[in-house]
């Protein structure tokens, strides 16, 4: 009469999902605000220094992947806020990590569709005659900070679910808490583009970024245990 | 009109109001003149202790908050919430009186050194705390949220202290704040040494007080409710 | 049998019951009484385990042996909502909450469980939001998902919400079979009539809002 826990991760993912094609708008939002804000940047910032490109593309395009990630996060359980879902799914016998886990892919799959079109597009608007500023290891790195900032956005989503101010209160908590990741995954971008990918630092960023995921998801897949027993 | 409890906690905060008037004296008269900064460095001996209680406030924040998801006690809920307020208080104060320091000694309000940085997401992440409590509705609900929040604000400030650090001393020499110790006049440190002791002594019993007021005005609540019969 | 022992749950300015003791066996229908505000939901509420209580036991066995996680063997149906993902249609979410039981349904199962209720209509069970659907449909799709579940045990509150006559017929016929076939079931309803035959035992939660 129960299910394993895998099945349920199943099918847990496949319904979060499904909730989010039956409601493109939610799907498509965030990313057309990223790129509205990249647009919006470039007519404020007009034509650059060659020396600043590198600078300016990596500071506002992963400033504005955070804060189109931000939304799509902090409407995560949007879908099971519905009609007292997420209380009823607390009532079936289903497995607090997979529920964790299913909502961490999700995170991870919607953030990708969000993160990679925003990077994309801003090296595109950036890009000159005789620079390219696309990079299949800025595009990795970037990934990996959507791991760490993923875990931290679906604990928050839980902790604000029942809040009232939940639009303002998620940002407050959002951007302290994840300004580590932020930092480390501006960093190594900018020594990948600046120094090259066989520069010695580049190497200990990115193993602090990674170092950053593991404590995050650990984190949050701890707390969030605690916090489905009683919420 | 003062019930005993009242008097007693009356009794200790003035005590602690002359430590704190014991203290300034100390730092006013006491201790010497700074020979490279004048008598500005004198800011320190309220600084520093606040930075320290401050930091502190996080610790306590997470200590109630582990017991309260163990206990589910009401009085531990207050002592979080209590301790969050104090916590945001100290930021406030720590930050403001660093701005005040730094623009003399460094000519700048401002700067975006790991110290500085962090105390002041410090101060963001007490704030969210708060407004997460006050947008809730009472309940066990609330109580575990907040202490899930409070534990993570705690377990998040030493790695965002660590990625500033790294951050910066990438980029320019670190901390512009003068490293102390072993140059420091025995007067000055046993001024600063009472001052840590003095304010944290006073945040706790702030502490006190606002967590029984917290629970007071729970009573208060209940009293209304019971008069409603239900 | 769900064995509810001493049960109490209080948070702050609400004290709700107190001490609440209550056997359930095969074949019960228990009706929870009380005035408004007394606590009858979150009672309701600690048994299917979205609270703790304060004190007290609450073990759910079969045949002798204690089941571990009690909220496989139990479904149930909050007052004011139906626990239904509004944007989807009444398949996908009899099929979602079905599979999270672990039950693999075919469509002509789904049908099956729909027809009763009179939604096996093909513009209304598929491709059809169910925020569309009016109060009494929307209970009614909650109730074909209660119906679809293997477990025996029942926690109802206000199952009656919005359903029309005909609509009362069939729970209550579906009720009196989830009993007879050895389930039982916990109820708290403003409308006692249509249960009268089936209730087993009543419990009253007692009013202790005074200081």
């Amino acid at each position: 009469m129960k299910a394993t826990a895998f099945d349920q991760y199943v099918t847990l993912v496949r319904q979060g999902l499904r909730a989010e094609f039956v409601d493109k708008e939610r799907l498509v939002s965030p990313v057309l605000f990223a790129l509205t804000m990249l647009i919006l940047f470039a007519f404020a910032l007009g034509d650059l220094d060659q020396s600043l490109r590198i600078k300016v593309y990596l500071a506002e395009t992963l400033l504005t992947a955070l804060f189109a990630l931000q939304l799509s996060f902090s409407r995560l359980f949007e879908p099971d806020r519905q009609d007292r879902v997420f209380d009823l799914l607390r009532t079936y016998p289903v497995s607090y990590s997979s529920l964790f886990l299913a909502k961490y892919t999700l995170v991870l799959i919607l953030g990708s569709a969000t993160l990679i079109p925003t990077m994309l597009f801003g090296a595109f608007l950036h890009q000159s005659a005789n620079q390219s500023l696309f990079s299949w290891l800025v595009l990795g790195i970037s990934i990996l900070a959507l791991a760490g900032l993923g875990a931290l956005g679906v604990l928050l989503s839980v902790l604000t679910l029942k809040a009232q101010a939940r639009q303002i209160l998620y940002p407050i908590l959002y951007f302290p808490l994840t300004t580590p990741v932020l930092l480390a995954a501006i960093q190594s971008a900018r020594l990948c583009l600046e120094a090259g990918v066989t520069s010695p630092e580049l190497k200990s960023w990115i193993g602090l970024l990674v170092g950053f995921d593991t404590i995050y998801i650990t984190l949050g897949i701890l707390l969030f245990t605690e916090l489905m027993d009683e919420s | 009109m003062f019930n005993s409890e009242d008097k007693r906690e009356f009794l200790i905060g003035s005590v602690l109001q002359t430590f704190i008037i014991f203290h300034w004296c100390l730092a006013f008269f006491y201790a010497p003149v700074d020979i490279h900064q004048g008598p500005v460095y004198r800011i320190m001996f309220l600084h520093v202790p606040s930075a320290i209680t401050a930091f502190a406030s996080s610790l306590a924040l997470c200590v109630f908050s582990v017991l309260s998801l163990r206990n589910r006690s009401e009085r531990l809920m207050a002592w979080s919430k209590g301790t969050a307020e104090v916590g945001l208080l100290f930021t406030i104060l720590t930050l403001a009186t660093g701005s005040i320091w730094g623009r003399p000694t460094w000519g700048t309000w401002w700067t975006w050194d790991a110290r500085l940085t962090t105390t002041f997401l410090l101060a963001l992440l007490y704030a969210g705390y708060l407004l997460l409590y006050g947008s809730m509705a009472p309940g066990p609900g609330r109580t575990r949220v907040c202490a899930v929040l409070g534990i993570l604000i705690f377990a998040d400030v030493p790695i965002i202290y660590k990625s500033v650090t790294w951050w910066r001393t990438l980029h320019q020499p670190p901390s512009m704040i003068r490293q102390g110790g072993s140059t420091m006049d025995p007067e000055i440190l046993w001024t600063l040494v009472a001052g840590i002791f003095v304010m944290s002594l006073y945040a706790a019993w702030l502490v006190r007080v606002r967590g029984r007021n917290i629970l007071l005005a729970d009573e208060i609540e209940s009293a209304s409710y019971a008069s409603f019969g239900t | 049998m769900l064995v509810i022992s001493n049960l109490s749950f209080k948070f702050r300015h609400r004290r709700l019951f107190d001490d609440l003791s209550l056997t359930a066996e095969r074949g019960d229908l228990w009706h929870i009484s009380g005035p408004n505000g007394v606590g009858k939901s979150t009672f309701l509420s600690v048994i299917a385990g979205l609270l703790n209580p304060t004190s007290g036991d609450i073990k759910l066995s079969s045949n002798g042996e204690t089941i571990e996680d009690r909220r496989a063997w139990l479904e149930y149906l909050p007052a004011e909502a139906n626990g239904l993902y509004l944007k989807m249609d009444a398949v996908q979410n009899l099929r979602f909450w079905s599979q999270l039981r672990g039950l693999k349904l075919d469509d002509e199962a789904i049908f099956g469980a729909l027809a009763p209720w009179g939604l096996n209509h093909p513009l209304l069970r598929s491709d059809f939001p169910v925020e569309k659907y009016s109060t009494g449909m929307k209970r009614r799709l909650a109730l074909a998902r209660l119906s679809l579940s293997p477990v025996p045990g029942w926690i109802l509150d206000e199952p009656l919400y919005g359903l029309d006559q005909q609509a009362l017929a069939v729970f209550r016929e579906r009720l009196g079979k989830h009993l007879s076939s050895g389930g039982f079931a916990l109820l708290v309803s403003h409308d006692l009539e249509p249960f009268r035959n089936l209730i087993t035992g009543s419990k009253e939660i007692v009013s202790r809002g005074s200081m």
